[in-house]
Parts: C-alpha cells; structure tokens; sequence
C-alpha cells in the first residue's frame, strides 16, 4: 500500500529513476538529492508552504567575579517559505524568506518584558524584542556551486538519526559603532552555534516534502544587547535555546502567539518569496530606534 | 507491590507484542520511572551510553573568536535502584565520564599543544572523571510521603519531548587556588547546558527501561583549562557539541572507543552502584595529575615568572 501510494505520487517527478526501492530513498552522493535534503533542514520542498520554526530558552549575563544572571526567558519563532529556482548552468535551486521575532520574558513570571531594570546600572530601559524582517538566505542555494563544484550534504548519520551542526563566529563592523572600530574597538562580536535533529526516514524518503519531527539547539555567544545601555561595560550574554518545528500557527505555543497576533501580526507570515530587501538585525533595529528617539533620523 | 506488578505486566506485553501500557505519571513511582529512563536506565546493571562531539572555541576580545579544538566525550551510567517505605522508589546514577581534545584541522587525538598565546608546548590532559555520581538517590516522595517527582515535560511537539534551554550557573571554590578567593579571585566561573530531546511516547511506553531515542546538545563557557598554563591571561572557552544515546560499546565513533579501549579501559563501564568516592572534575584531576608531576621531579613547582 505505501509502496504503490509513493509509486503513484513519485510518477511524474521521479519515474526515469530505475529501480524499485532505489527511487525512493534519496541519496545524498548525488548532488541533486544532497539539495533535496538540504532543502528539507531549512523550509518545505513544496513553494510557498510555510515552516514555523519554534523556539524557547534562557538568556544569562556572564560578568567576571559573579555567578551567572539568568536575565530573560527567551520565545520565539521564524517563519520561512522558500522559492522554487532553476538557473541554466547551476541547476535546480532554491532561496529562503523569513521574518523572525525573539521576545524577552521575565524570567520570573514568564511575562513580556515592555521595559527593564538593568541591575548593573539601575536605569529602566525599553526593551527591544527581536523583531526582524527579513530574514533571507542571502544568496540562493543549487544543486552546482558558483565554482561550479557540486554541493554536499554534511549531515552526521546514526542510528536512525541526521543532525546537522554549524558553529559560526561573528567579528564585523557594528551599525551603531564609529568609523575607527579597528581602532578603537567596538566591532560586534558573537559566535552562534546550531545543531539541528532529524529522522532519517523523513530525510531521506523522497515523497516527504517537510520535516515534521525536527528539533534544535541553539546558543549565541555575544556582547550586551544595545537596548540594554551597557557602554563599554565588560561581561558578556548567552543563550541556552530547544526548539522544534511546529505545523501551524495556532501551534505557536503561548505566550508567544498572543503576543505576535497583538504587536507583531506581520510575522506570523513569510515575506514574499522574491522579496529583495537587504536583512534586518538588531542592531539596525535598534539604531533606527534610538535615532527616532532622538527625533535625528 | 505496585511497581512489581508494573514490571511484571510491562514484561508480558513486550513478551507478547501487545500494545504498550503506559506508565499513569500522576503517581509519583511511575513519574519516576518516566523521567529516570531518560538519562539512565530503569533496570539496575543497564547502562545508559550517551556520545557527544563537537567544537572548542577561544573568545578574547578584539578578536574572531577562533576554532581551538575538537571534541568527542562519552558518560556511561548505570542506577542502583531502591525502595523505602516513605519515599517509595528511588534511583541514584553513578557514571563515568571522558572527553578527549582532537586537533581541529585533522581530527588526531592531542597528545601535547602548542598553546597560541603563549607559544608554550603543553601535554593535553583530556577529561577523565571517575566519578560523577550523584550525591544522593533521587526519590518519588520526600520524607513526609510528599511526592517529589513529577514528570512534566516543558513543551512537546509532535511527540517530540522538548526539554532544556537553561544552564547549570557554576561558581565555586577553585581546588586549584587558595583560601581567599572570595577576595582575590580565582573561582571556578562557568556556565554548561544541556538540551535534550525524545519521544514522549517512548518515556510513557512502561514496556522500555530506557529511551534509546535521545538526541542531546551540550555546551559550556568557561575559563581557560588549566593544563593550557594561560597563567591568568584574559578570555574565555565556548564548547559546544551534539550527540545521542547509544545502543551499545560499538556504536561509540573508532577514534574514542579505541582510545578509552587502549588507555582508559576502565570507562567502559559505569562504577558500582554503592560507589561513594567523591566526584571529580577537571581541577580535581589536574590537581591530582600535576602534583604526580611535580613529586616525579617532571614539572617545576612553579613555572618561570
């Protein structure tokens, strides 16, 4: 039954593989599955289906000569679709759009944070929640690199998982620093590190357009968020983030959904799949924020 | 009297095929029994092989952070398993634990380093603990009959048990450094997390002992480790790995399984279950490990200022 099922969903898309069990089964050593696969860690195989990407943690200060501060609980979710692509000389690609909001939780209470005490300085700030759009993979992704070398899947393969693990250090010029950074410091500095759990059997099944138990870690080492007004003082935050792939909106788990129907209903939806905007990050977000304050923007 | 029947039945229905009884969690034995199967195993003498591997990072500020070192650690854990008439079941986990430190660039397990900063080679003491027990067994009901274990998992997802995204905050006396570092410094300062993530089914399931099905992420920031002899210098260490529990001693990845085979044989499996030493950890180790060296008249007492 499955078999004749897959067979009859796999006829137009697959029918020149030959073989029985073969077709079924994708097969990262050919570079147009390894896509496939890819494909399937970051948004739906199908154009225009949204993924919702779930997540909820802790954020800590690290000070020297203290114990840790647990500073926030942290919700949040990205919301992606992704756009179907074919180029004559690199293949079959495709490109990703998303928006993502990251809210800050009193980590007492659970509730959102509109405002905060630093305890270090003892000045309430306004919080700033993480509230990008877009999101977007900056350059799209083909069976054929731009050299023309063929991608790779670097999935570890176990037991009947796949887990995939990217670790990326951030060292670049801050949008709220000066022109002299090399100088005089300042260059935002972070690393953010991922690990992502899939099931084989979805991975590599060819008739599953989306991931439907998939898990993830994420921690993001990093300087003090600029809404905090911290200045030059030394210390540094992380995250302790699970999270996992949920199937609707309405499963946005609380208190996140709420919040994003009342403030930010935008994001509850990707951008347009060719939307060419360049990327938000925080700190863009918030030098517009502090500039309107200041009513010099 | 009810666990014996819970084992007994469980054992029947895995004899027979049929579907699985579920453990009723709003008792706090079988909360127990749900939650302990995560990390350990609910039959005494099973052991719960868990692997991880991943990346050492450096950070300093001023500069990228940099890709230092690669890991590969495993824990292999057993529970001795109890009952009391007040606090009705109970478990305690003792494991033992190692990670080794790999060159990042080819994955060769590190026998000395030559440390960046300070341009110094150094031996590479990888992490050997034995033990990390728990202090005390964990039990389903406090000393008034109270239950004291729940089984609530965070969130779930598709049937997925979500749980983690905090951290264990360290800060403790050093073993390393003197009587007064509340007021000089020194404290051991970190921070380690631990996410981990299974099928709800498989923890209700009263049929399995154990949830095989476990994927984890393991993370620390820390200071230097002290066999890199950083002497003080500035900046931190970011670990960060991903890994799973493991069916067998096999399954472990060739590189660790040979080296714990061929030079720490001991770790294949866990301590005893009435093992009462107490625990180690990195300073420990090195405090025992460096003193041995100095005693040998292999290290000066203390290095060239």
């Amino acid at each position: 039954m499955k078999h004749l099922l897959s067979g009859l969903l796999l006829a137009g898309a697959a029918a020149f593989v030959p073989g029985t069990h073969a077709q079924d089964r994708l097969d990262i050593s050919v570079p147009e599955d390894a896509l496939e696969v890819q494909r399937k860690f970051l948004c739906s195989r199908t154009e225009g289906d949204v993924t919702y990407g779930y997540f909820e943690g802790k954020m800590y200060s690290r000070v020297e000569g203290e114990r840790d501060r647990t500073l926030f609980n942290l919700v949040g979710v990205n919301v992606r679709q992704c756009k179907d692509l074919m180029d004559p000389e690199r293949g079959k690609g495709f490109r990703s759009v998303s928006r993502e909001v990251m809210l800050y939780l009193d980590p007492e209470t659970n509730k959102v944070l509109r405002t905060w005490e630093n305890p270090w300085t003892g000045e309430t700030v306004d919080v700033i929640h993480v509230a990008n759009d877009p999101v977007n993979m900056r350059r799209p992704i083909h069976v054929y690199r731009e050299d023309g070398s063929p991608i790779e899947f670097n999935g570890l393969f176990k037991n009947g998982r796949v887990i995939t693990s990217f670790n990326v250090p951030l060292f670049y010029k801050n949008p709220l620093g000066g022109e002299y950074q090399d100088y005089v410091g300042g260059t935002y500095h972070a690393m953010e590190m991922f690990n992502n759990y899939a099931y084989e059997d979805e991975v590599l099944d060819r008739n599953n357009m989306k991931l439907s138990r998939y898990t993830y870690s994420w921690t993001r080492v990093a300087d003090w968020l600029p809404w905090m007004k911290m200045g030059d003082r030394l210390g540094i935050m992380f995250t302790s983030v699970i999270g996992a792939r949920v199937n609707t909106v309405d499963d946005i788990p609380e208190p996140l959904l709420s919040e994003m129907k009342a403030n930010y209903p935008k994001f509850l939806t990707p951008p347009p799949l060719d939307d060419d905007r360049p990327n938000e990050t925080t700190w863009v977000i918030t030098k517009a924020a502090i500039d309107a304050a200041r009513g010099d923007n | 009297m009810l666990r014996k029947t819970l084992i007994a039945s469980s054992l029947m229905l895995a004899g027979f095929g049929v579907h699985a009884q579920e453990l009723d969690v709003s008792d706090p034995d079988q909360a127990l029994l749900a939650s302990n199967k995560i990390f350990c195993a609910n039959e005494p003498g099973e052991i719960a092989l868990y692997w991880w591997q991943g990346e050492v990072y450096s950070r300093i500020p001023g500069e990228k952070d940099t890709h230092i070192f690669n890991v590969q650690g495993m824990n292999a854990r057993q529970c001795g398993r109890m009952e009391d008439e007040t606090r009705g079941l109970g478990f305690r986990s003792v494991s033992r634990e190692i990670m080794l430190y790999l060159d990042p660039e080819t994955n060769e397990i590190l026998r000395t380093w030559t440390n960046p900063w300070t341009k110094e080679d150094v031996e590479v003491m990888h992490v050997n603990n034995d033990p990390v027990n728990s202090r005390g067994p964990r039990w389903a009901r406090d000393e008034n009959g109270e239950p004291s274990v729940r089984f609530e998992p965070q969130q779930v997802v598709n049937g997925m048990v979500l749980s983690g995204g905090g951290a264990a905050r360290l800060f403790y006396n050093n073993p390393l450094t003197g009587d007064y570092q509340d007021y000089e410094g020194g404290k051991y300062h970190a921070a380690e997390f631990l996410t981990v993530s299974y099928p709800l089914a498989d923890a209700l399931d009263a049929s399995k002992t154990a949830i095989q099905d476990a994927v984890i992420s393991w993370g620390r920031i820390s200071g230097w480790l002290p066999w890199m002899k950083m002497r003080g210098r500035s900046g931190l260490m970011v670990h960060y790995t991903h890994g799973m529990r493991l069916h067998d001693w096999e399954d472990l990845p060739d590189v660790l399984r040979e080296e714990i085979e061929a030079n720490w044989p001991k770790y294949q499996t866990p301590p005893p279950a009435d093992d009462d030493r107490p625990n180690d950890t990195t300073w420990t180790v090195f405090k025992r490990w460096i003193d041995e060296k100095r005693e040998k008249g292999e290290v000066p007492k203390q290095g060239p200022r």
